[in-house]
Protein backbone atom coordinates (compact mmCIF):
# COMPACT_ATOMS: atom_id res chain seq x y z
CA UNK A 1 0.00 0.00 0.00
CA UNK A 2 1.14 3.56 -1.46
CA UNK A 3 0.35 5.44 1.77
CA UNK A 4 3.18 4.07 4.31
CA UNK A 5 5.49 6.05 2.35
CA UNK A 6 3.89 9.24 3.10
CA UNK A 7 7.21 11.08 4.82
CA UNK A 8 8.96 9.22 1.72
CA UNK A 9 7.33 10.94 -0.83
CA UNK A 10 7.04 14.57 1.12
CA UNK A 11 11.46 14.17 1.55
CA UNK A 12 11.16 13.72 -2.54
CA UNK A 13 9.52 17.27 -2.66
CA UNK A 14 12.34 18.45 -0.01
CA UNK A 15 15.45 16.79 -2.33
CA UNK A 16 14.18 18.35 -5.25
CA UNK A 17 13.58 22.05 -3.70
CA UNK A 18 17.08 21.15 -1.79
CA UNK A 19 18.43 20.73 -5.44
CA UNK A 20 16.94 23.95 -6.94
CA UNK A 21 18.70 25.66 -3.50
CA UNK A 22 22.02 24.45 -4.47
CA UNK A 23 21.96 25.24 -7.68
CA UNK A 24 20.72 28.90 -6.79
CA UNK A 25 23.67 28.98 -4.54
CA UNK A 26 26.24 27.84 -7.01
CA UNK A 27 25.22 30.51 -9.46
CA UNK A 28 25.05 33.26 -6.84
CA UNK A 29 28.72 32.66 -6.06
CA UNK A 30 29.76 32.51 -10.38
CA UNK A 31 28.09 35.86 -9.93
CA UNK A 32 29.93 37.13 -6.88
CA UNK A 33 32.87 36.30 -8.59
CA UNK A 34 32.12 38.11 -11.35
CA UNK A 35 31.39 41.19 -9.56
CA UNK A 36 34.73 40.54 -7.47
CA UNK A 37 36.64 40.82 -10.80
CA UNK A 38 34.74 43.73 -12.53
CA UNK A 39 38.32 45.67 -12.51
CA UNK A 40 41.01 42.81 -12.23
CA UNK A 41 43.55 43.74 -15.54
CA UNK A 42 45.68 41.31 -17.15
CA UNK A 43 49.27 40.49 -14.42
CA UNK A 44 50.79 41.15 -18.06
CA UNK A 45 50.78 43.74 -20.36
CA UNK A 46 48.47 43.89 -23.28
CA UNK A 47 47.24 40.30 -21.69
CA UNK A 48 43.53 39.57 -21.39
CA UNK A 49 41.72 40.28 -18.15
CA UNK A 50 39.21 38.18 -16.50
CA UNK A 51 36.33 36.96 -18.26
CA UNK A 52 33.07 36.96 -17.47
CA UNK A 53 31.73 33.40 -16.26
CA UNK A 54 27.80 32.47 -17.25
CA UNK A 55 26.41 29.52 -15.07
CA UNK A 56 23.91 27.08 -16.70
CA UNK A 57 21.65 25.18 -15.57
CA UNK A 58 20.14 21.77 -16.73
CA UNK A 59 17.33 19.33 -15.21
CA UNK A 60 18.26 15.96 -15.26
CA UNK A 61 16.80 12.79 -13.71
CA UNK A 62 17.61 11.91 -9.89
CA UNK A 63 17.35 8.15 -9.96
CA UNK A 64 17.15 7.68 -6.24
CA UNK A 65 14.90 10.35 -5.72
CA UNK A 66 12.94 9.31 -9.47
CA UNK A 67 12.33 12.95 -10.31
CA UNK A 68 13.83 16.05 -12.54
CA UNK A 69 16.41 17.76 -10.25
CA UNK A 70 18.06 20.76 -11.30
CA UNK A 71 21.57 21.13 -11.48
CA UNK A 72 24.29 23.38 -12.22
CA UNK A 73 26.23 22.74 -15.65
CA UNK A 74 29.14 23.55 -17.08
CA UNK A 75 30.47 27.34 -16.13
CA UNK A 76 30.57 28.82 -19.22
CA UNK A 77 33.02 31.79 -20.51
CA UNK A 78 31.38 34.75 -21.63
CA UNK A 79 32.61 35.80 -25.26
CA UNK A 80 31.86 39.27 -25.53
CA UNK A 81 34.58 41.70 -26.14
CA UNK A 82 35.98 43.32 -23.35
CA UNK A 83 35.88 47.29 -22.47
CA UNK A 84 38.71 49.18 -23.84
CA UNK A 85 40.41 52.09 -22.32
CA UNK A 86 42.95 54.64 -22.93
CA UNK A 87 45.22 54.55 -20.32
CA UNK A 88 48.87 55.04 -21.43
CA UNK A 89 50.35 54.67 -17.44
CA UNK A 90 48.54 51.70 -16.57
CA UNK A 91 51.05 48.69 -16.08
CA UNK A 92 48.60 46.30 -17.83
CA UNK A 93 48.37 48.59 -20.88
CA UNK A 94 49.89 47.55 -24.87
CA UNK A 95 52.17 49.13 -26.99
CA UNK A 96 49.34 51.52 -27.67
CA UNK A 97 48.70 52.71 -24.18
CA UNK A 98 45.37 50.51 -24.17
CA UNK A 99 44.40 49.10 -21.32
CA UNK A 100 41.33 46.06 -21.83
CA UNK A 101 38.56 45.68 -18.54
CA UNK A 102 36.29 42.73 -17.83
CA UNK A 103 33.54 42.20 -20.30
CA UNK A 104 31.55 42.56 -16.52
CA UNK A 105 28.57 44.89 -16.34
CA UNK A 106 28.01 45.55 -12.84
CA UNK A 107 24.14 46.07 -13.60
CA UNK A 108 23.70 43.25 -15.43
CA UNK A 109 25.15 41.06 -12.22
CA UNK A 110 23.16 42.81 -10.15
CA UNK A 111 19.72 41.91 -11.83
CA UNK A 112 21.13 38.82 -12.06
CA UNK A 113 21.85 38.38 -8.27
CA UNK A 114 18.05 40.05 -7.84
CA UNK A 115 16.48 37.05 -9.88
CA UNK A 116 19.04 34.34 -8.27
CA UNK A 117 17.44 35.29 -4.61
CA UNK A 118 13.80 35.55 -5.60
CA UNK A 119 14.22 31.58 -6.77
CA UNK A 120 16.02 30.88 -3.81
CA UNK A 121 13.10 32.26 -2.34
CA UNK A 122 11.00 30.61 -3.68
CA UNK A 123 12.60 27.11 -3.09
CA UNK A 124 12.86 27.95 0.74
CA UNK A 125 9.18 28.65 0.66
CA UNK A 126 8.39 25.11 -1.46
CA UNK A 127 10.12 23.46 1.41
CA UNK A 128 8.58 25.65 4.66
CA UNK A 129 5.04 24.14 2.83
CA UNK A 130 6.26 20.65 2.64
CA UNK A 131 6.94 21.11 6.26
CA UNK A 132 4.11 22.06 7.06
CA UNK A 133 2.16 19.28 5.38
CA UNK A 134 4.39 16.92 7.16
CA UNK A 135 3.20 18.11 10.31
CA UNK A 136 -0.68 18.30 9.29
CA UNK A 137 -0.05 14.17 8.72
CA UNK A 138 1.74 13.97 12.56
CA UNK A 139 -1.28 16.18 13.52
CA UNK A 140 -3.70 13.29 12.49
CA UNK A 141 -2.12 11.01 15.17
CA UNK A 142 -2.41 13.39 18.18
CA UNK A 143 -6.14 13.89 17.59
CA UNK B 1 -14.22 -4.65 7.63
CA UNK B 2 -11.54 -2.88 8.33
CA UNK B 3 -10.87 0.81 9.24
CA UNK B 4 -8.85 1.32 5.83
CA UNK B 5 -11.73 -0.10 3.73
CA UNK B 6 -13.98 2.99 4.71
CA UNK B 7 -15.11 4.37 1.67
CA UNK B 8 -15.13 7.87 2.88
CA UNK B 9 -11.66 7.56 4.86
CA UNK B 10 -10.47 5.60 1.35
CA UNK B 11 -11.47 8.72 -0.47
CA UNK B 12 -9.62 11.29 2.03
CA UNK B 13 -6.54 9.12 1.57
CA UNK B 14 -6.37 8.65 -2.32
CA UNK B 15 -6.92 13.02 -1.78
CA UNK B 16 -3.81 13.11 0.80
CA UNK B 17 -1.65 10.78 -1.69
CA UNK B 18 -2.85 13.26 -4.57
CA UNK B 19 -1.52 16.63 -2.44
CA UNK B 20 1.65 14.54 -2.26
CA UNK B 21 2.41 13.94 -5.68
CA UNK B 22 1.14 17.42 -6.54
CA UNK B 23 3.43 19.22 -3.95
CA UNK B 24 6.56 17.21 -6.13
CA UNK B 25 5.47 18.51 -9.39
CA UNK B 26 5.05 21.72 -8.04
CA UNK B 27 8.61 21.49 -6.60
CA UNK B 28 10.03 20.09 -9.70
CA UNK B 29 8.54 22.95 -11.33
CA UNK B 30 10.44 25.49 -8.85
CA UNK B 31 13.64 24.19 -8.53
CA UNK B 32 14.10 24.17 -12.48
CA UNK B 33 12.55 27.67 -12.67
CA UNK B 34 15.62 28.63 -15.18
CA UNK B 35 16.52 25.28 -16.46
CA UNK B 36 16.10 26.27 -20.58
CA UNK B 37 13.61 24.67 -22.48
CA UNK B 38 11.94 23.44 -19.29
CA UNK B 39 7.62 23.12 -19.46
CA UNK B 40 6.00 23.63 -16.06
CA UNK B 41 3.37 20.32 -15.05
CA UNK B 42 0.99 19.99 -12.72
CA UNK B 43 -1.54 17.00 -12.07
CA UNK B 44 -4.78 16.90 -13.10
CA UNK B 45 -7.89 16.68 -10.50
CA UNK B 46 -8.67 13.31 -9.04
CA UNK B 47 -12.76 11.28 -9.60
CA UNK B 48 -14.28 9.71 -7.43
CA UNK B 49 -16.93 7.18 -7.74
CA UNK B 50 -19.50 6.99 -5.40
CA UNK B 51 -18.10 4.26 -3.41
CA UNK B 52 -15.10 6.62 -2.79
CA UNK B 53 -12.51 4.93 -4.58
CA UNK B 54 -10.53 6.39 -7.34
CA UNK B 55 -12.05 6.03 -10.84
CA UNK B 56 -8.76 4.69 -12.20
CA UNK B 57 -7.07 2.96 -9.61
CA UNK B 58 -3.89 4.46 -7.98
CA UNK B 59 -3.36 8.16 -7.90
CA UNK B 60 -1.27 9.34 -10.68
CA UNK B 61 -2.18 6.93 -13.23
CA UNK B 62 -5.60 8.00 -13.24
CA UNK B 63 -7.75 6.42 -16.41
CA UNK B 64 -10.04 7.79 -19.08
CA UNK B 65 -13.59 7.59 -18.18
CA UNK B 66 -15.95 5.98 -20.58
CA UNK B 67 -19.59 7.84 -19.63
CA UNK B 68 -21.11 6.27 -22.66
CA UNK B 69 -21.07 2.41 -24.13
CA UNK B 70 -20.75 3.98 -28.06
CA UNK B 71 -17.49 5.76 -27.00
CA UNK B 72 -14.11 4.33 -28.39
CA UNK B 73 -12.34 2.51 -25.73
CA UNK B 74 -9.26 4.34 -24.83
CA UNK B 75 -6.14 2.88 -25.48
CA UNK B 76 -3.98 1.46 -22.37
CA UNK B 77 -1.17 3.48 -21.75
CA UNK B 78 -3.05 6.71 -23.27
CA UNK B 79 -4.27 7.31 -19.12
CA UNK B 80 -3.39 11.38 -19.51
CA UNK B 81 -2.32 12.06 -15.39
CA UNK B 82 -0.62 15.09 -15.92
CA UNK B 83 -1.67 18.72 -17.27
CA UNK B 84 0.62 19.90 -18.99
CA UNK B 85 -0.55 23.54 -18.11
CA UNK B 86 -0.66 24.67 -21.54
CA UNK B 87 -2.77 28.51 -19.92
CA UNK B 88 0.66 29.87 -19.40
CA UNK B 89 2.30 28.79 -22.25
CA UNK B 90 2.40 32.62 -24.01
CA UNK B 91 4.64 33.40 -21.17
CA UNK B 92 7.59 31.39 -22.62
CA UNK B 93 11.03 33.66 -21.94
CA UNK B 94 13.64 33.48 -24.35
CA UNK B 95 15.59 30.53 -23.19
CA UNK B 96 12.56 28.61 -23.36
CA UNK B 97 11.54 28.42 -19.65
CA UNK B 98 7.92 28.81 -19.06
CA UNK B 99 7.51 28.64 -15.50
CA UNK B 100 6.12 31.65 -13.91
CA UNK B 101 6.59 31.60 -10.17
CA UNK B 102 4.45 33.56 -8.52
CA UNK B 103 1.74 31.02 -10.47
CA UNK B 104 3.69 28.32 -8.47
CA UNK B 105 4.04 29.48 -5.30
CA UNK B 106 0.35 30.55 -5.50
CA UNK B 107 -0.36 26.68 -6.36
CA UNK B 108 1.54 25.55 -3.94
CA UNK B 109 0.13 27.54 -1.03
CA UNK B 110 -3.44 26.79 -2.52
CA UNK B 111 -2.41 23.03 -2.73
CA UNK B 112 -0.66 23.05 1.64
CA UNK B 113 -4.54 24.62 2.77
CA UNK B 114 -6.54 22.12 0.58
CA UNK B 115 -3.98 19.45 2.52
CA UNK B 116 -4.68 20.78 5.87
CA UNK B 117 -8.61 20.82 4.98
CA UNK B 118 -7.96 17.30 3.97
CA UNK B 119 -6.39 16.39 6.63
CA UNK B 120 -8.66 17.85 9.09
CA UNK B 121 -11.64 15.94 8.05
CA UNK B 122 -9.57 12.46 8.22
CA UNK B 123 -9.07 13.16 11.90
CA UNK B 124 -12.88 14.33 12.54
CA UNK B 125 -13.79 11.17 10.66
CA UNK B 126 -11.62 9.17 12.72
CA UNK B 127 -12.95 11.20 15.69
CA UNK B 128 -16.64 10.48 14.72
CA UNK B 129 -15.85 6.28 14.85
CA UNK B 130 -14.37 6.88 18.37
CA UNK B 131 -18.00 8.32 19.56
CA UNK B 132 -19.33 5.39 17.90
CA UNK B 133 -17.77 2.99 19.61
CA UNK B 134 -18.43 5.37 23.20
CA UNK B 135 -14.58 6.40 23.49
CA UNK B 136 -15.14 10.02 22.51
Amino acid sequence: MADRQVIADFARSMGIATSGLRAQAGRMRVISENIANADSTAATAGGDPYRRKVPTFSSELDRTLDAKVVSLGRIRPDQTAFRVKHEPGNPAADAAGNVKYPNVNPLIEMTDMRDAQRSYEANLNIISATRRMIQRTLDILKS
Amino acid sequence: MSINDLPGLTALRTRMQWHQERQRVLSENVANSDTPNFKPRDLIEPKFDTAGASAGGATGSLAMMRTSSSHIAPLDGGAQSFDENRKTGFETRPAGNSVNLEDEMLKVASNQMDYAAVTSLYSKSLHLLKTAIGKG
